[in-house]
């Protein structure tokens, strides 16, 4: 087991030096420059020269990547040019939201969608079963920002403990508080200003989450070992949940790993509506001003997180089906 | 299940326990729609920075909501007789947020920082003829010139003073101290700024305790979050649609100032029949400037009419009009020897969606009169670099903001060696104007008479075709007293300690 982390964390290396390749190139060969965006329009070719060469932007494409690969190895990702703030700064202080929001959509996407896919494939051709997928139907075909509004004009607006906007506190604080101080007014913050930014992003998930899971369970149940247990004499309940349910979970689960990833960067529309100040706004901001440290910075972390995620999630097959077995 | 059940309830039951998320009568909440880049006046472009810049930190001078210039940490000033210096007395008795005394050497340090090339400071060109900066006191410094430069106060105007045992510190720029009527607390950037209030303000204890900042980009959610009262102020692109809405409710008041800025056509003078005047004027004739306004900017803004905004005194409303007329176009062009079909224009703009129905609508008055556009968008930085560095364009639509005294409203526009003169334009006898103009008293006679002129000449010969004059629009609950709307955005809560909200 260890050795096959270390392998695929070894895999790692390659991937990420490729994307950052990627980006770096995509960043510097795009059309549009960061120092003259920066000085604006009274900036003379004397200013622009200075600080092209401070940021070393007057140097070989090569010379630059290998620089900034140099630094980040070293685990520094450079300096916002617009802001001179570090970008790992910059990068860290969003990172809590945006894991937290991420957690809380998928979160939300499990706990209504596996049940909505129990019960469709279990009443199968039944009204329940029409029913599910109608709401996966439109959860999938709403975007998240409509649904993000229209929940602001119709929710919040009419209830006074669901904010707007914005965030305060966190989930991850207020459960700290809650174990260590037995005071549930933290994590009560945090989740009312996650609830409806996870439940805009959690709505299209939870409706892959559905689809696939009865589509899965449907497939597992029509097969010889579920007839045997069924032939035991086993109750209906025992056979869905702990005999079919389990391997029917394997892709979902894959489908739940690649869409967190998604929602790591994807989550941008969402975050802005909202206002969460999420990693998304950052490296979207960072886009439309050229800010390169921070694009490049950013996508490199989105990129691993993402695939630590993956990795994670093939881990967790192992769990769900004590069959496979990591060598 | 019963367990379950009582256990869901008990959730539900803590999760209502928090409190609603209104701002009480003890805080003040801004929403706005961009956050600032960051608290450093010597390094900021940008009207988000500003604004919050100056609730912190204090100009000598500042602008009033009628553009003049009074008094801030300077109580009066005076220019040398020989009008190459100009001096200002400071206010005694004003403290840093952390009790050290402001004294003239923060104002010297401030100046010299933006002058030094070295720290690239992008106004460093609003106090180029700025040759030394003596203190003469405590509370008086002395600002040598160069050459003759009329409008500098208008620049230190646009410059809150930094102080000098400070400004160097590493973080400065993220957690700033200033002598302004708010103290920065804290700042999560992207999402809010909090500020308390200044007990030993040299203008008064502020009536409201704190101050925040929200930052909400998508104005939808801003303006219901406005509406349910979690926003006292909301700023920044008023959803237009909804703004007739808005001023029929009579829990929220709207107010809107000319502001100071416009947009324009630029043309390129040099090439093809652009070169002939007559051609540019016929382009400015089929702008239509009222449709625009109404229904590009949903009516927030006025019809362009020169390079000087109408809330400026300098503001000359007697020039050449161009009000919408393809007939007259018509003959302009005939008079030029140009029939239908002849010339073909390349108009280039950034992705702004403003700009890009613009260009659609120009493109449609233009074919109407003969004249064929091709428009192309391009992304913002690829569009600045084209218009900045190259001449390979026929006409582009920008944008200028801030323009507050009439030199740097047009010298860097329009005389030929101008930084910003895109077009190429040229007239000798606006060159000697406007350099003229930059050595005479602001408040002459004289003054406004070479402006006047001025002014004729580029409306008349049409470098630019002024399209639209910017209007700030704002929005609050009526509960909130003692605010006027700024021309200037980034003074629009330069008096946020006078500001009373009552609820």
């Amino acid at each position: 087991m260890s050795r096959y982390i270390i392998r695929r964390l070894l895999q790692l290396i390659p991937l990420l030096v490729g994307i950052s390749i990627l980006v770096f190139l995509l960043v510097h060969l795009s059309p549009g420059d960061p120092i003259r965006m920066l000085l604006g329009e009274d900036a003379t070719a004397d200013d622009v020269a200075r600080l092209n060469e401070v940021y070393g932007f007057d140097q070989p494409l090569y010379v630059q990547y290998f620089r900034w690969l140099l630094n980040a190895v070293r685990g520094d990702l450079g300096v916002s040019i617009r802001q001179g703030i570090p970008v790992n700064t910059l990068i860290f202080e969003r990172l809590g939201a945006t894991l937290e929001l991420a957690l809380a959509s998928v979160v939300i996407a499990i706990i209504l969608g596996i049940p909505l896919g129990i019960i469709a494939a279990v009443k199968r051709g039944s009204i329940w079963d029409y029913l599910s997928m109608v709401i996966a139907l439109i959860g999938v075909s709403t975007p998240g920002f409509w649904l993000g509004l229209i929940l602001l004009s119709h929710v919040a607006l009419k209830t006074d403990w669901l904010p707007m906007f914005g965030r305060d506190g966190s989930i991850f604080k207020g459960i700290w508080v809650l174990f260590t101080q037995f005071r549930f007014d933290e994590l009560s913050k945090g989740i009312r200003y996650v609830l409806l930014p996870a439940f805009s992003i959690g709505t299209g998930m939870m409706a892959i989450i559905t689809r696939l899971t009865r589509s899965s369970l449907l497939e597992v149940l029509g097969r010889d070992y579920i007839r045997t247990a069924r032939a035991k004499g086993l109750s209906h309940q025992i056979v869905v949940l702990k005999h079919a349910l389990r391997n029917a979970l394997l892709p979902v689960i894959t489908i739940i790993g690649i869409q967190f990833g998604a929602m790591l960067g994807g989550a941008v529309v969402t975050e802005t509506v909202f206002a969460w100040p999420g990693v998304g706004r950052l490296i979207i901001n960072a886009i439309s001003q050229r800010d390169f440290p921070i694009i490049q910075g950013g996508v490199l972390m989105m990129a691993m997180i993402f695939t630590l995620v993956n990795l994670a999630v093939d881990l967790s097959y192992a769990l769900v089906n004590p069959r496979i077995r990591y060598e | 299940m019963r367990r379950q059940l009582s256990f869901v309830l008990a959730v539900l039951l803590m999760l209502t326990l928090g409190g609603a998320a209104f701002a009480a009568n003890d805080t003040l909440v801004i929403g706005t729609g961009a956050e600032a880049v960051g608290l450093e006046p010597r390094l900021e472009t940008d009207v988000p920075s500003f604004e919050r810049i100056n609730v912190i930190m204090e100009p000598l001078v500042k602008f009033d909501v009628e553009m003049n210039i009074v008094p801030a940490l300077a109580t009066s000033w005076d220019f040398g007789d020989d009008d190459l210096s100009l001096s200002f007395d400071l206010r005694e008795g004003v403290t840093w947020h952390d009790g050290t005394p402001f004294t003239a050497e923060d104002v010297k340090y401030t100046f010299e920082w933006v002058l030094d090339a070295a720290n690239a400071a992008p106004n460093r060109g609003l106090y180029a003829d700025v040759s030394e900066i003596e203190v003469v006191n405590d509370h008086r410094v002395t600002f040598h010139l160069g050459s003759r430069y009329a409008f500098l106060l208008n620049n230190i105007a646009r410059m809150p003073i930094t102080p000098a045992h400070d400004g160097d510190r590493a973080d400065f720029r993220q957690s700033p101290i200033g002598t302004g009527p708010y103290i920065l607390q804290s700042w999560t950037r992207d999402d809010r700024m909090t500020l308390k209030a200044n007990e030993n303000y040299w203008g008064g204890k502020p009536n409201v305790p704190n101050l925040v900042f929200r930052t909400v980009p998508e104005n939808s959610t801003r303006l219901l979050a406005f509406e349910a009262g979690e926003i006292d102020i909301f700023q920044g692109g008023v959803v237009p649609q909804e703004l007739s809405r808005l001023e029929q409710d009579d829990r929220f008041a709207v107010q809107r100032a000319p502001g100071t800025g416009y947009n324009y056509l630029g043309f390129n003078t040099k090439v093809g029949a652009l070169s002939d005047v007559r051609v540019r004027q016929a382009l400015s004739y089929v702008i239509n400037r009222k449709g625009i306004v109404d229904r590009v900017l949903a009516g927030i803004g006025t019809p362009g009419i020169g390079p000087i905004p109408e809330a400026l005194p300098w503001f000359n409303p007697d020039v050449m009009r161009y009000d919408y007329s393809p007939d007259t176009a018509k003959e302009l062009l005939a008079d030029a020897g140009y029939k239908p079909g002849d010339i073909n224009i390349r108009l280039f703009t950034n992705e702004n969606p403003d700009r890009m129905r613009i260009a659609e609508i120009l493109q449609f008055e233009a074919k109407q009169v003969g004249i064929n556009v091709d428009v192309t968008i391009e992304e913002w930085g690829a569009y600045l670099s084209r218009v900045q560095e190259t001449d390979d364009f026929d006409i582009f639509i920008l944008g200028w903001s801030g323009q507050l005294d009439p030199d740097r409203a047009m010298i860097r526009q329009f005389h030929t060696d101008g930084a910003n003169n895109y077009g190429k334009y040229s007239n000798k006898q606006l060159d000697t104007l406007l350099e003229y103009g930059r050595t005479v008293a602001p408040d002459s006679k004289e003054s406004f008479d070479v402006y006047n002129t001025a002014q004729e000449i580029v409306v008349r010969e049409v470098p630019y075709g002024f399209i639209n004059y910017s209007e700030e629009v704002g929005l609050h609950h009526k509960y909130i007293k003692n605010w006027t709307v700024h021309p200037y955005g980034a003074g629009a809560w330069q008096d946020v300690h006078l500001m009373v909200k009552d609820k």
